[in-house]
């Protein structure tokens, strides 16, 4: 982990007044937050606040929304992503994202995490392919489970293998930056806390930022914590501080279990 | 307008002012009462107006079904008393004359007294017969009426035998459907029975040659046709094949297109679009294969030293695949849709592209449903007939080649069919031999399409 702030250039992902509207409501008004490499962040808020909507905006999914305009400067190692010359492929190879509920494709396990590295060409022959399959599996902490049935359908894994295995398949492309939206919702606690544990290796090798509903999860996890609320971001700070000294009312109020 | 067509309609008229009688019925009983009604006006009504209808309903079709045995009955009874013992045929003769005269078609003066005679007792057992009905479901809808009125009372759960009475209905709906069905697969096996008494199963199932022209006359030397099935299947799969060939690549990329790839306006106009394809009558299609489709065809084979026949298989191929192509794409664009969109997504942020996320994604996905789509497709294209027949031409030729003439197993059920029959002659029998197979077949079709979508439905959440 890196010293906070060390320097003002080594933010991994800057984003500078970025506005989100779908059709006519404006779903984020001006976000301007900056990433630290190595580091989770977590972005917490009551539903509706704008936190997926602003991950999303990390590997443009948002393009995938019908109607869906994203406006303000995204930095990626200083390269403005928000643009239309940006290659969006490149993009998504660089970062990488886990959904709300485990989406593995109806493929085998071994297929699933083979996805990426093959529609990238990112692997030469069947062995490279092979090591990175195991690699990916490995870091993903699902090998031990699964290294007997790869071939078995990604579908037949429990809810939190089938997590991980979205994970391992997110790392097998080689990202550098990891979105997490809501990992742990559909998952039960023994499965969270795998995942957590996952989490906090992972952020040896990649930047991550993570959509939670859980305050405990955020304090436990990650170094950074912004408070979102109905599309502005209230608060961004170290977790610890914001936990337990924060700022606004608002954020308090989120805390306490006032408001949400 | 017939007697019985008054009674129906004033039998309508009085059920539904029942209803409303029913209704005021139990409103007047319950206010003079302190005790709480336990359904609903409205049941009261519909409960009372349905006791009224059904019994003059369930007679009417009694009555059809039955009196027309019974006037026949009476009505042979008669010829013979008047003429003595007749052969059958007579028998027949007479009573066509009989039933001609008192419809009007045949003019009285030509006939002999004894038929006129007889025409009027024709005519008289009728209205008798009408009358006994309308009496009968009058005195029924009374006594019904009087019933449920009586069974009216503050207390009486008139939502329940409502509720009874419709589900009795939607039953006997249902058994309509299913017995037409089981009466049409019953005709159809008894028929093809017979005609294999006929014909010999093998020589049917696996005889080249189809020449079922039978010889006129009964005593002429090899009065059986020729009844190998063999060059009609081979027939009808070669335009299948053909039509699939069309259809299928033409379907499924139409079908990828409008729902991954399409705006919102675009599908909402190229889904109806591709719905009127779908409802243009076969006939059209028919016509159009025969009159442009094939002969551009042959023109354009004959410039580029082609010989195609004016009547091809490839012709009839080409216009059912398209006929077909609106079945294919909207059947699997209602799979693709199917298909989570969380997939689409896990595979975007992986960065596939659209396309990869197609090939590699959403059709292995959607495959089974497609694969069904497809075998749907296949029955349909089997038990076509309007096209084959205007274009596919009749001669049974056993050929490979696209561009001859073929037929198919539904064209020459058409042509069997056609014209003047003898019922119990190997040709006609020939046709329900040929029906019941393609129904074997399509049935077959059908099932392993059901089959295929419940296997695999399950598996993608």
């Amino acid at each position: 982990m890196r010293e906070n702030g060390k320097m003002k250039n080594d933010y991994k992902v800057k984003t500078e007044n970025i506005t989100v509207d779908y059709g006519e409501k404006r779903a984020l008004h001006g976000i301007n937050l900056n990433i630290s490499s190595n580091e989770v962040t977590s972005l917490i808020g009551p539903s509706g606040c704008g936190k997926s909507t602003f991950i999303r905006c990390i590997n443009r999914m948002n393009d995938l929304i019908d109607g869906c305009k994203v406006n303000g400067k995204i930095l990626i190692d200083n390269e403005d992503i928000n643009n239309q010359n940006m290659d969006v492929v490149e993009l998504r190879a660089k970062v990488g994202m886990v959904f709300q509920k485990p989406n593995p494709f109806p493929k085998s396990i071994f297929d699933n995490v083979a996805y990426g590295p093959r529609i990238h060409g990112t692997v030469k022959n069947k062995e490279e392919l092979e090591n990175m399959v195991r690699k990916s599996l490995k870091r993903a902490g699902l090998w031990n489970e699964v290294h007997d049935r790869l071939d078995a359908s990604g579908l037949s894994l429990s809810g939190g293998q089938q997590q991980r295995l979205c994970i391992a398949r997110a790392i097998a492309v080689n990202p550098d930056i990891l979105l997490m939206d809501e990992p742990c919702s559909a998952l039960d606690p023994i499965a969270t806390a795998v995942i957590e544990e996952l989490i906090n290796e992972l952020k040896e090798r990649y930047t991550i930022m993570i959509v939670t509903h859980s305050m405990q999860q955020a304090a436990r996890l990650s170094q950074k914590t912004a408070y979102f609320h109905l599309g502005e971001m209230i608060e961004f700070g170290d977790t610890s501080s914001i936990f337990t000294n924060p700022k606004h009312e608002m954020t308090e109020a989120y805390i306490s279990g006032k408001i949400g | 307008m017939s007697i019985i067509n008054i009674y129906m309609i004033i039998i309508m008229l009085l059920s539904i002012s029942s209803y409303f009688y029913g209704r005021n019925f139990i409103k007047n009983k319950t206010s003079t009462s302190t005790e709480k009604q336990h359904s609903k006006d409205t049941y009261h009504g519909a409960f009372i107006s349905l006791y009224l209808i059904l019994p003059s309903i369930i007679f009417l079709s009694l009555w059809i079904v039955i009196s027309p045995n019974i006037i026949d009955e009476l009505l042979t009874i008669k010829i013979i008393y008047i003429f003595g013992q007749l052969g059958i045929d007579e028998l027949k003769i007479l009573k066509s004359q009989v039933i001609a005269l008192s419809n009007g078609v045949l003019i009285a003066g030509n006939l002999s007294e004894e038929v006129n005679y007889i025409s009027d007792y024709y005519l008289y057992i009728q209205t008798v017969s009408k009358k006994i009905y309308i009496i009968l479901s009058c005195l029924g809808s009374a006594a019904a009426f009087l019933y449920a009125r009586k069974k009216i009372t503050i207390r009486f759960n008139a939502r329940f035998n409502v509720e009874v009475i419709v589900k009795s209905i939607m039953i006997l709906a249902s058994l309509i459907a299913i017995l037409t069905t089981v009466g049409i697969i019953l005709s159809l096996v008894v028929e093809t029975i017979r005609f294999f008494e006929i014909i010999n199963i093998a020589d049917f199932l696996f005889g080249l040659k189809w020449s079922p022209q039978i010889a006129l006359r009964a005593d002429q030397v090899a009065n059986e046709g020729l009844f190998g099935a063999v060059p009609l299947f081979a027939g009808t799969l070669m335009i299948t094949v053909i039509a699939m060939v069309v259809a299928v690549p033409i379907g499924l990329m139409t079908a990828v297109y409008l729902s991954e790839y399409a705006s919102n306006t675009l599908r909402s106009i190229a889904k109806p679009a591709l719905e009127i394809l779908a409802g243009i009558p076969t006939v059209v299609y028919g016509f159009f294969a025969a009159l442009t489709v094939a002969p551009f065809l042959r023109d354009k084979g004959a410039d580029i030293g082609l010989t195609l026949s004016s009547e091809s298989a490839l012709a009839a191929g080409l216009v059912m695949g398209i006929m077909i192509i609106p079945l294919i794409s909207s059947l699997s664009d209602d799979v693709i849709n199917a298909v989570p969109q969380s997939l689409r997504e896990g595979s975007a942020a992986l960065g596939s592209t659209k396309s990869e996320t197609v090939k590699k994604v959403i059709l292995p996905a959607a495959l089974p449903g497609i694969v069904s789509a497809i075998l749907l497709a296949v029955s349909r294209a089997i038990g076509e007939t309007m096209i084959v027949v205007m274009a596919a031409g009749v001669a049974a030729n056993l050929t490979a080649n696209p561009f001859e003439s073929v037929t198919a197993v539904t064209v020459q059920i058409v042509v069997l069919l056609v014209g003047d029959q003898e019922f119990d002659s190997a040709k006609t029998l020939a046709a329900f031999a040929l029906g019941f197979t393609l129904f074997i077949i399509t049935l077959g079709l059908n099932i392993l399409s059901i089959y295929i979508i419940r296997k695999y439905r399950e598996q993608y959440d």
